[in-house]
This record gives structure tokens, C-alpha cells and sequence, in this order.
């Protein structure tokens, strides 16, 4: 809203505030205002009315406030908890709990019960074995390499000191698996399409 | 600065192992186990969808049988496929696929030299080398030459007797186990007591090794079956670090 009038002084410029005329008495601060300290400068245009000028600035400076209160709302809102995605295996569907899908199987006898308790027992007891059983082996290996590397170091050091780098290609180590028989050679698998239905919820 | 000559040689040796393809058969304690921890489950368990439709049409069926009609339930002539013909369908399909033996040929001939043989275990590299004016049966061995680490020593070792372009990742740059030996007292000198042989572990990678020349009589052998072959110090020194 720069003045047009060609009388006037060009630092309106500077004030951003002023309206299509070049004289104004106004509350906001002119920065190049020491031009227009006398109030004797002649008007030049309409006189217009400084009462609707200012409800328009009012305005202008309500509904800025305005907006300003609904982005601060909005940003409340967005910054509410975020909705935690639901863990699909930990969430029962309804359909399941019917009691119409309860297995009805026979009670079990003592004997039954009692197989089963001294059963359990003795799998707790394999279980330790093969535990030791494996500590053991990783402890032999473990004293085997120590021995290894002090009867290097009496030998050399720099060929010792090549063996305790790290080995920056060994990790990511991967190897698939055995499984129950083994590949078929020749195997040619059959075509088939994969359609991947998995939900994928976003926060 | 002259170094110190050392009396022992040195070398560098490569413990290679082809990793089992098949999983090891089930202990009686744990086949048992397996079976109880099944059946538990199907106790725990609610019936399924497929479960629900079987008794549905079984009910259904006896329902016929005794005469009950619902006329207007079904109509006369439309094939309704049942569960338990899905059932056998799914059998049928199940029988005729045939799966790769887990006792291979090899495994029955007892051909010690091939790859496929026991494949539920690890095998270890055996090759015939002559030490002294011995022949002996070791694991493939290398003297290390100034310039190399042991590690190259150990690479060199298996690329001699197998070819280079054998594929194995050999596992970090310290050694797993060592043996020490003197030399028989008619060859020993001041400056040549004995040799130390530092084994190093690699998992085989490359699983055809058909197109390999072997310089030697090779054997493929598992951790039980080291003991035919190899000396019993040497031996005791490699089980330290062979985990079965």
C-alpha cells in the first residue's frame, strides 16, 4: 500500500502501515517519520475518515489473532499422545472366545499326570547335561586359543600381534540353516504368486 | 638388527569343515518331550474354522443317516465339498512328493573321500602328507614363509591341496590350537629343535568341489572317525577345538 501521490515524500516507504494517503496522525511508529513531524504538509488526497481505517486495521489485527489461536489449537491437538499401533497376536478376536470352540477332551488320569510331571523331570535334567556338555566344549576351545597365542607370542611378536586383529569380514555372518532332508538336486519349484496381506498401520 | 633366530619351525595348518545340511535325528528324551509338548497344545486349543466345518458336516451327515431330512436345508444334487475330502486331497498331494534321502549313497558305500556322505554332521579335511620320511595322515599343513601372517600360511595350506578358487571363511585371524613337537634327536640341531603347527577353523562355502584336482589322497572325515586316522597327541591337540 505504497502512497501514489506525487507530492509526497518517498520514506512512506518505509512505513508499511499507511493507506492510500500521505499524511496520517498514527499510533504506529514511522521510521522515517522526522519527514512528517509537521502536521502543515499539505493533504493531497481524499480526506478519508480515520475511523474506518482503523476498524480495518483492528480487523485485519483480530483475525490475524484469530488464526493465530486455531494454529495454536491445532498444533495442541497434533501434539496429543500418538496412537499406538495395535500388536495383531496379542489382540484375541472376538470370533475366537465363542464357547461353542471350546475342545471338549476327556479329563486326565493320575497316570497320565504322573508320566507327564516325571517326564518333565527328566527333560530338566537332559537339558542340564547338554548345557555343561556345551559350556565344557566352548571352555576347551577358549583355553586352546590362549594357548595358541602365548606359544605365537614366544615365537613372534609381529606375527602375534597380526593374530589378535579383528577380523573386519567375518561379521555380518550368515548361513541358512540345516534342514530335515536335503535339497533335491534338479529341483525345479512350481510358479506361484505371493500377495503379501499384512495390515500396516501408520502413528 | 639380525633377529634372533628361533628353534622351532613353524606352520600354519587349516582345519576345514563342511557344515551339516540336515538336522541331527531327535534323542529318545527328546522326541518324548516333543510329543507331550504337543499334546498339551491341542489341549490348550480352541476348535478352528476348519475343525468347526468338520463337525458340522460329520453332524450333518449322521443326521442323514438317521433318516432326519431337512428338505429345505440342502438341494438334492449339488456337490458339496466337504472337509474331510479336503482332507484327503491334501494327503494325496503330501504322498507323492518325494523328498532327497537323508542317507545318501555315499553314507552307504562308505566312500570316505566324498562330500555327501553323513550330512547331518560336520567334516573335516584329512590329507596324506609326508613329514620327515613319514607318510602321515594330517590336517593339510604349510610352512610359513617370512612376509605372510599364519593366517595366509593356513590359506595357502587349503588353496594347495583343494585348488584356488575353493570358497571358505575362515574364521578370524587367531589361531585355535597348536601343537608342538621336537624332532627326532637325529635330526635335531641347535637351531632346529622342533616345529609348531598353528591350526586355524573355516566353514567350507563352496558346495560342488567336483572340478578340484586334489594333490592328494584327501579324506573327508567326522569328528568320531578323526581318531583312525591321526596320531594320538595330534589328536588330542585337535579336539580341543573342534566343537561337535
Amino acid at each position: 500500500r505504497r502512497s501514489t501521490s506525487p507530492e509526497s515524500v518517498s520514506p512512506h516507504i518505509l512505513c508499511s502501515f499507511s493507506s492510500c494517503s500521505s499524511w496520517l496522525p498514527q499510533r504506529v511508529p514511522l521510521r522515517g517519520s522526522h519527514w512528517q513531524s509537521s502536521v502543515l504538509t499539505p493533504r493531497t488526497s481524499l480526506p478519508v475518515r480515520a475511523q474506518p481505517k482503523k476498524k480495518k486495521k483492528v480487523d485485519v489485527r483480530k483475525e490475524q489473532a484469530q488464526k493465530d489461536r486455531m494454529k495454536k489449537k491445532l498444533k495442541k491437538l497434533e501434539k496429543a499422545p500418538l496412537e499406538l499401533i495395535p500388536i495383531e497376536d496379542f489382540v484375541t478376536p472376538l470370533k475366537y472366545s465363542d464357547s461353542s470352540r471350546v475342545r471338549s477332551l476327556p479329563p486326565l488320569s493320575p497316570e497320565e499326570t504322573e508320566r507327564r510331571a516325571l517326564l518333565l523331570k527328566k527333560w530338566c535334567l537332559f537339558k542340564q547335561k547338554q548345557d555343561e556338555a556345551e559350556k565344557k566344549a566352548i571352555q576347551s576351545l577358549v583355553e586352546s586359543q590362549q594357548e595358541a597365542l602365548k606359544e605365537l607370542r614366544l615365537e613372534s611378536e609381529e606375527l602375534y600381534q597380526a593374530a589378535i586383529l579383528r577380523d573386519e569380514g567375518l561379521f555380518p555372518f550368515e548361513r541358512d540353516g540345516p534342514s530335515y532332508t536335503p535339497p533335491i538336486p534338479g529341483y525345479d519349484p512350481p510358479e506361484g504368486k505371493c500377495v503379501d496381506i499384512t495390515k500396516v498401520y501408520t502413528q | 638388527a639380525a633377529a634372533s633366530r628361533r628353534p622351532w619351525r613353524l606352520f600354519g595348518a587349516m582345519c576345514l569343515l563342511r557344515l551339516p545340511r540336515i538336522t541331527q535325528p531327535l534323542e529318545k528324551e527328546e522326541e518324548e518331550m516333543a510329543a507331550l509338548m504337543g499334546q498339551i497344545e491341542l489341549e490348550k486349543s480352541h476348535y478352528s474354522d476348519h475343525e468347526i466345518r468338520k463337525l458340522g458336516e460329520e453332524e450333518q451327515l449322521k443326521r442323514r443317516k438317521e433318516g432326519l431330512y431337512d428338505d429345505d436345508d440342502e438341494a438334492p444334487g449339488k456337490t458339496v465339498i466337504m472337509a474331510q475330502d479336503l482332507e484327503d486331497k491334501w494327503e494325496q498331494k503330501f504322498l507323492q512328493f518325494q523328498a532327497a534321502p537323508r542317507i545318501t549313497d555315499a553314507d552307504k558305500n562308505n566312500n570316505r573321500t566324498s562330500l555327501n556322505r553323513k550330512l547331518d554332521s560336520n567334516l573335516m579335511l584329512l590329507v596324506k602328507q609326508k613329514i620327515g620320511n613319514q607318510e602321515l595322515w594330517l590336517l593339510p599343513q604349510v610352512e610359513w614363509q617370512p612376509g605372510e601372517t599364519l593366517r595366509n600360511t593356513a590359506e595357502r595350506a587349503m588353496a594347495m591341496f583343494l585348488g584356488d578358487d575353493i570358497q571358505a571363511k575362515i574364521l578370524g585371524n587367531a589361531p585355535y590350537g597348536i601343537y608342538k613337537y621336537k624332532f627326532p634327536r637325529a635330526i635335531r640341531t641347535e637351531d632346529n629343535v622342533g616345529a609348531k603347527v598353528f591350526f586355524f577353523k573355516a566353514f567350507l562355502q563352496s558346495s560342488d568341489l567336483s572340478q578340484t584336482q586334489p594333490k592328494a589322497d584327501y579324506l573327508w572325515v567326522t569328528k568320531n572317525e578323526l581318531g583312525d586316522y591321526l596320531k594320538l597327541e595330534y589328536l588330542k591337540k585337535v579336539n580341543r577345538f573342534l566343537l561337535d
